[in-house]
């Protein structure tokens, strides 16, 4: 595609004698465009609350103009979002006591679904028998959406920890074990043969084959699993929970106050990116020793 | 792996007619009697004392539940409202993200202007902005339809677009030798490339959609599944909550197939590898 659009760009005959100036923005295209957009975005937002539009457009508009100015409440403003960021985070400290809670179930919940779903995974995919068993109910729950299942956590363990950690062990584990699956699947057969004629065990096989083989499927697994709890906390804390970074944000929400909405929802995106970079990380790592393809 | 299978395959011939019968549909008779044993399993610790049957229902309970609320009216409100704000916000999405994905895919600055908003809501898990979009949208049918659109429009979005930059250069190159139109060879090489990475987030896309509906129904709703199951969970009416459950797993199964049968029938022209 590349090719396509380079060619079809008028540019390239014309940059041996482009300006310098030029040949900085071309070189940088990306990063200038990026942030030049994201700023245009915040200003708009901006200007939405502190009614620099409805004030452009009142010459033209008339009275129609007061549309363009929304209530604080409605919107908020990226200078609100960002008071209101420190404010909960260096002035009250409000947040860390929410992330804490948040953060808790979260490791509960994630750990528990490595815990289960690598090895029922790894077992449904080296037994065949075992997999016919499992499969269609692996398939069935990953096309439900998991979620659905929160009305009936509560009536089984009430709303507390309990409900947070199943809520999230409920959405992680399914990546990962269908990962696992297909990891074990995906094995080079040649090697396996070749290491049981020479009377590699079960156990043998398993630990120099089959695991390094698999290693890079389920650490797919493991980032899909990480976004999915993401999902887990929010929800599991929205529908019913007193603490935690999703019950923060359900009940500003409840009263209106969008900026600490808007706050949480950024705290929970940086979470994300930071877990979703830790694991891109370690697999890059895991994946040093392998020669290039 | 492999070793088990051969050594079976050695008696094969003289194995009497129900064993070969079994062997050839021993995957669909596995899956199946799995089933079955969990069910029988599960109706039998419903009616024993082991377990409060307000915890965990059983089958026949549940089947009951179905059967009752089939006859009711207000059920199928729930369900059309439901089928409502799927289709609404799926289709807006699907409309909107593949042909923004593809332009997007196509014209590089554009991709540059996007990519910061594309790449900070996928980050967002977009059930996160519900108590937002309660705010603009109201607890109507709007909100659900806009955070289905929300759930479903990133993947298609991101796949549409990564399918037009994986298409094969080589062809690309070809065809352009044989100076073939920006046009054509967006018609007859990066859109049928394109087409298994848009079936691919349609599907992703659609399992966001339906967490969208449930989500955005649990949270705050008048009418529509998730509000039954949510309101079946809040009066401990266990058989109508799993009765929800499975209508929603029957719904992401559905839609699946559906699109599996739709990718099958755009791919058809393709020559089989193996």
């Amino acid at each position: 595609m590349a090719q396509l659009i380079t060619s079809a760009d008028p540019m390239p005959a014309a940059r041996g004698e482009a300006p310098a100036l030029l040949r900085l923005y071309l070189a940088h295209e990306r990063a200038i465009l990026g942030t030049l957009m994201v700023i245009l975005f915040l200003l708009a937002w901006e200007g939405l609350e502190r009614g620099w539009w409805a004030q452009a457009l009142r010459p033209f508009l008339g009275a129609a103009a007061e549309r363009w100015q929304l209530k604080p409440i409605f919107v908020s403003s990226p200078t609100l979002v960002a008071a209101s960021a420190f404010r909960m985070y260096f002035v009250t400290g409000e947040i860390w006591r929410d992330l804490g809670w948040s953060g808790l179930g979260y490791v509960l919940g994630l750990t528990a679904a490595i815990a289960v779903g690598t090895p029922l995974g790894l077992t449904a995919g080296w037994y065949r028998r075992f997999s016919y068993a499992v499969e269609p109910l692996l398939t069935a729950l990953n096309a439900t959406p998991q979620v659905a299942f929160l009305p009936l956590i509560v009536i089984w363990v009430g709303t507390g920890l309990g409900t947070r950690v199943l809520i999230i062990f409920l959405l992680a584990v399914l990546p990962i074990a269908i990962n696992a699956h297909a990891a074990v699947r995906t094995t080079d057969a040649r090697l396996i043969k070749v290491a049981s004629s020479f009377g590699a065990g079960d156990w043998r096989l398993f630990r120099t084959i089959i695991l390094p083989s698999s290693l890079p499927f389920l650490l797919a697994g493991l980032r899909l699993a990480v976004g999915r709890g993401m999902i887990g906390v929010v929800v599991g804390e929205i529908y019913g929970s007193a603490a935690g970074v999703g019950a923060m944000i359900s009940q500003a929400g409840a009263r209106f106050q969008t900026d600490k909405v808007f706050v949480g929802v950024l705290t929970i995106v940086a979470a994300g990116v930071i877990l979703v970079e830790i694991v891109r990380r370690i697999e890059r790592r895991v994946e040093a020793w392998r020669p290039p393809a | 792996m492999t070793i088990p299978a051969t050594l079976e395959y050695a008696g094969g011939p003289t194995r009497s007619l129900p064993a070969r019968l079994y062997l050839a549909h021993e995957r669909l008779l596995i899956g199946a009697g799995t089933l079955v044993v969990l069910l029988l399993l599960w109706e039998a610790l419903g009616r024993s004392a082991l377990v409060d049957p307000l915890f965990i229902s059983s089958p026949t309970q549940i089947a009951q539940a179905g059967w009752q609320l089939g006859r009711e009216r207000d059920f199928w409100t729930d369900v059309r409202i439901s089928g409502a704000e799927f289709l609404l916000g799926y289709g807006a999405a699907a409309a909107l993200a593949v042909p923004l994905g593809l332009a997007v895919g196509l014209c590089k600055r554009l991709q540059y202007m996007l990519g910061p908003f594309v790449d900070t809501l996928n980050a967002v898990p977009r059930v996160t902005l519900l108590p937002l979009i309660v705010i603009w949208f109201g607890i109507g049918l709007w909100s659900k339809v806009a955070v289905v659109f929300l759930g479903a429009v990133i993947p298609i979005l991101i796949n549409t677009q990564s399918g037009v930059k994986t298409s094969e250069a080589r062809f690309i190159r070809v065809a352009k030798s044989f100076c073939a139109s920006r046009r054509k060879v967006f018609s007859s090489i990066v859109l049928p490339g394109t087409v298994p990475f848009i079936f691919t987030g349609l599907k992703y896309g659609a399992g966001r959609a339906l967490l969208g509906v449930v989500v955005g129904e649990l949270y705050a709703s008048t009418a529509g599944l998730g509000h039954l199951i949510a309101d079946a969970g809040n009066t401990f009416q266990t058989d109508v909550v799993f009765l929800g459950v499975f209508i929603f797993m029957a719904a992401g199964l559905i839609v699946v197939a559906l699109l599996d049968a739709c990718e099958r029938r755009f791919e058809k022209w393709r020559p089989a590898l193996h």
